[in-house]
């Protein structure tokens, strides 16, 4: 994976959630993973097609989860119910979408299919024997991943 | 409270319908939120709400797109686009409510989706005015 379009994402979620939340993020190490496995207790999958194929996870743990939305609408929410993960599904189509802007900046023309929410899922949910990309990144409200496996398709 | 000071763009009337917006948006949220009452005894309320908070989405683009032509702001045309993009959402999620039924999920969602649209609407897109109001004060001295 090239790192311009690695740093498309990233830059986004960096932009977005400072945007958005007032969260700055610290990257922790980088790893190589295999597959796409939701690793925390919110996940949220962006399809990605175009001239670029493949997936972008976001894992986020359950507190982290409703510290956001907390910050967004100012109330208390007990549990990771629809209108939690809408909004963190929304938050996570937002990035992407800003994602797609940096792309188009280094000419490479995408689409992103709408998130796919998955609560409490540990499970691999594609690619078997590919490698992926995790960016584990650090918060003042809690600790998240993002893990990426794109490929070049044009 | 869903409104935050740091969403002022620095333009009153603009602050001030935002505020509203964030206000009636968050009245939304919190009926359907709210978990002591159950479904059918508020869904009366949702729908009220909705309405309440789908006129005021209308009435404060439009008087955005206005604020923006008297200033000339050169974003106009791009900004207008982003507006009915977001009423196509609105719309299209009150639509649903109308045509499936006021299901709790349905509501949920739709309470979600349109608050991380104004964050971002308001955060981002809406700050481009102030800087460029500002720049043209800046600009006439």
């Amino acid at each position: 994976m090239r790192a311009e379009y690695v740093n498309s994402f990233y830059k986004a979620t960096l932009d977005v959630l400072k945007l958005m939340l007032d969260v700055e993020v610290k990257q922790g190490e980088l790893s190589l993973v295999e597959g796409l496995v939701p690793s925390k207790d919110a996940n949220v999958i962006i399809g990605v097609t175009g001239d670029l194929k493949g997936n972008i996870l976001f894992s986020f743990p359950r507190d982290m989860t409703l510290e956001m939305v907390y910050i967004m609408s100012g109330m208390r929410m007990e549990e990771i119910d629809t209108f939690v993960s809408s909004a963190l599904g929304e938050v996570a189509n937002i990035i992407g979408g800003n994602a797609l802007s940096n792309l188009s900046a280094s000419n490479y023309n995408c689409d992103i299919v709408p998130p796919q929410i998955l609560i409490g899922t540990y499970h691999s949910v594609s690619m078997a024997n590919e490698k992926a990309m995790r960016i584990p990144l650090i918060t003042t409200i809690g600790e998240f991943d993002i893990t990426l496996y794109l490929k070049e398709n044009k | 409270m869903m409104w935050k000071e740091k969403y002022k763009i620095g333009v009153e009337l603009v602050d001030g319908q935002h505020k509203e917006l964030f206000n009636r948006i968050s009245d939304f949220v919190k009926i359907v939120q709210d978990k002591k009452s159950s479904w059918d005894e508020k869904v009366n309320q949702v729908k009220e709400t909705m309405y309440f908070m789908q006129d005021y989405v209308v009435t404060h683009f439009a008087d955005e797109e206005k604020y923006m032509a008297e200033i000339d702001y050169p974003e106009l045309e791009e900004h207008k686009k982003i507006h009915a993009d977001f009423k196509a959402g609105v719309f299209n999620y009150v639509n649903r409510l109308e045509t499936e039924g006021y299901s709790e999920e349905l509501a949920q969602e739709f309470g979600a989706k349109i608050m991380a649209w104004l964050i971002m609407h308001v955060a981002a897109t809406d700050q481009k005015i102030g800087a460029y109001v500002r720049s043209k004060e800046e600009g006439s001295i």
